[in-house]
């Protein structure tokens, strides 16, 4: 599966937006029948989790730890996972001074290189979780008065905003309140009916910074005492505690891990989710997933013959068909006039290219540099059935295909074969395409029509086969 | 290359492991089954309260530039030693209570101290000898001193010395202290 999700895939579609994409990173909205992908859906946080302990946090309260889980620890080393250690002393009954007792105390250890809280002259704990002590960052307060000045100004420029639009349809603030943890605030205030419009001076007056060119001199001992590579920290382990920046071995201290986010992705156009998780964090499944691979017939590159330039190559893709139903296909070649397209995915492509790509970007992944011979009729795909795979009577329907382009069948798959040829001054690696024109059944209902509908679509595809070599020898 | 094998009492070695040339194997030490220890340029002379795991490799062999001839040269392994699964160590000196973690290499030039570390699949084939406890681990071979040494393995010790004569043939002991 490696090859799907890492490295340059070799067959890449087009989406909505206009960015092309492998077919494991695109999502098919079932109610637009479009395809999306990560740059022009919306995302959207369902809950924060920690990795480690799976506990998961309201996203205030994760908010007002800094994104962060309260008990896991993260190694300042090599920031891998903390593991707790116990280990059990003999200490005196403090009643009975003559017995020893045995007492469990803990330390964190790193499980990879080895570091302990020891090392950062953290006392061991009495109990396993929690109750680490924590380190002051120097510049907290300051980092305060920063934060309360600005959620300040923002409320007072919401309220300004909300003044001038007072007879204006007014839009949802909610979305930028919860950004900007303000959500509060602005509900008290709904509730009140009317704004209290009572004018807000500013109550801090906050010392602005002051630059300064003058460095503190370095001590002696730098010049003098010679470096031991040992004790000072890497680029990264200070970076990994912004807040502290260490830079000597003995100032690491465990951080705490990050907490990671389970997301829903929904349509820009119909608001519909195309991907949505379980909320349990333990979880790994979707209530709702639609990914392209499921929906879209699944082109796979499977041999080309080494190119040449004014050589005829032989390529041989493979097309499926993911769905439950019998399936029909037919290539076109393919246009490059994404702003004017009369029918299909990219239909309004251009305004949302312009949203992720910038313009050379855009032109640059459209480059095709060879031909392809496309077989000009119609193939059948039959439905998805897992159990084909291991029925051997081989009793499915018969075609009456061309043995020049079908190279095989099984299932729902069909191996084509075709030629293709790289232009005169191509160089670097083929790059061609095609259209792939398709009938979908589109099981959603909705109000108008019940019954599900058979529609055709169209994709466009490039491939890479590889790279082109100057003259056959 | 005649085989002579010295097995100190206490010490479990199974008969499945590859034994070859002048091996001295110290009091309470455990050789897995397919460990092997190959004294081909020299005798190796492993300490007390070992534990070489299968597959590791413990090799006395010749340099590449010097085949088969010159001086013996004498391979000393300390004591509270861990060889994991399938690690390849050329070191001739070893002291005490390292970890050479599994798939890790080290090579005939270095010299291991006390207390060090050598982390899974890192590669140590420099000339060079690790200062006390020194960590290497990661995929860039990252380094670092740690506070205290890796603790000795002797409940795994004492529970392997129990078990694996059940299940396995053991060379007989043949030297007393």
């Amino acid at each position: 599966m490696a090859f799907l999700m890492y490295g340059d895939p070799k067959v890449k579609y087009l989406c909505s937006c206009g960015s092309m994409k492998p077919i494991s990173r695109i999502y098919f909205c079932r109610h637009c029948m479009k395809i999306k992908c990560g740059f022009c859906v919306s995302h959207e946080v369902d809950l924060h989790y920690c990795s480690n302990c799976l506990e998961n946090l309201p996203s205030t309260e994760a908010r007002l730890k800094k994104n962060r889980c309260g008990y896991c620890f993260d190694c300042p080393s090599c920031q891998i996972s903390l593991n707790t250690r116990a280990v059990s002393q003999a200490v005196p009954n403090p009643d009975d001074p003559s017995k020893m007792l045995s007492k469990k105390s803990y330390y964190l250890v790193c499980a990879f290189c080895r570091w302990t809280s020891r090392e950062a002259s953290i006392p061991d704990q009495n109990v396993a979780n929690g109750g680490w002590p924590e380190i002051d960052c120097p510049n907290s307060k300051r980092v305060a008065e920063l934060v309360d000045h600005y959620q300040e100004i923002s409320l007072q420029e919401k309220d300004e905003e909300e003044r001038k639009k007072k007879y204006q349809v007014r839009p949802s603030y909610f979305h930028y309140a919860e950004k900007y943890g303000l959500s509060a605030a602005l509900a008290k205030k709904r509730m009140g009916g009317t704004p209290q419009r009572e004018t807000r001076t500013q109550q801090s007056a906050l010392v602005p910074a002051v630059a300064s060119e003058e460095v503190e001199e370095l001590s002696d001992s730098v010049f003098i005492e010679q470096l031991e590579l040992n004790k000072v920290t890497t680029i990264k382990q200070r970076l990994a505690s912004p807040e502290i920046q260490p830079t000597v071995v003995s100032q690491l201290y465990p951080l705490h891990k990050s907490l990671l986010v389970k997301r829903s992705l929904r349509c820009r156009d119909c608001e519909h989710n195309v991907s949505k998780p379980e909320f349990n964090p333990s979880s790994t499944k979707f209530k709702i997933q639609l990914s392209a691979f499921y929906h879209v017939p699944d082109v796979k590159f499977l041999t080309c013959e080494p190119v040449f330039i004014g050589k005829r190559s032989e390529l041989i893709i493979t097309v499926c068909n993911p769905t439950q139903h019998q399936s029909s296909f037919k290539m076109h070649p393919f246009e490059l006039n994404l702003g004017a397209k009369g029918s299909g995915d990219a239909e309004e492509s251009a305004p949302g290219l312009k949203l992720c790509l910038p313009e050379c970007a855009r032109d640059a992944q459209f480059k095709i540099n060879g031909t392809i011979k496309l077989p000009t009729t119609e193939f059948q795909l039959l439905p998805r059935d897992d159990t084909a795979e291991f029925d051997d009577s081989n009793k499915g329907p018969t075609f009456n295909d061309d043995p020049k382009v079908v190279v095989w069948r099984r299932g729902n798959k069909i191996a084509l074969r075709m030629a293709v040829s790289p232009d005169a001054d191509a160089e670097g690696v083929l790059s061609i395409g095609f259209v792939i024109e398709y009938s979908y059944v589109n099981t959603m209902t909705t109000l108008e029509k019940k019954e599900p509908q058979k529609v055709k679509l169209k994709t466009h595809i490039l491939l890479r086969p590889g790279p082109i070599f100057k003259s056959s020898q | 290359m005649e085989n002579s094998i010295k097995i100190h009492q206490g010490a479990v070695v199974c008969t499945e492991c590859d034994l070859k040339g002048d091996i001295t194997i110290g009091k309470n030490t455990v050789v897995h089954p397919k460990a092997q220890i190959i004294a081909e340029a020299g005798p190796i002379i492993i300490g007390e309260n070992n534990l070489i795991e299968e597959q590791a490799a413990i090799v006395n062999k010749f340099p590449a530039s010097q085949e088969s001839t010159g001086n013996a040269t004498v391979m000393i392994i300390g004591n509270n030693n861990v060889f994991e699964v399938d690690c390849h160590s050329e070191a001739l000196k070893i002291g005490d209570q390292n970890v050479l973690e599994s798939k890790c290499l080290v090579g005939r030039k270095v010299e291991l101290t006390n207390g060090c570390i050598v982390g899974a699949h890192c590669r140590l084939v420099s000339e060079e000898c690790l200062p006390e406890n020194t960590v290497i681990y990661g995929d860039n071979c990252s380094r670092r001193q740690q506070a205290d040494r890796p603790p000795p393995q002797t409940l795994q010790i004492d529970f392997l010395t129990k078990v694996l004569p059940n299940y396995h043939h053991l060379y007989k002991p043949n030297l007393k202290d």
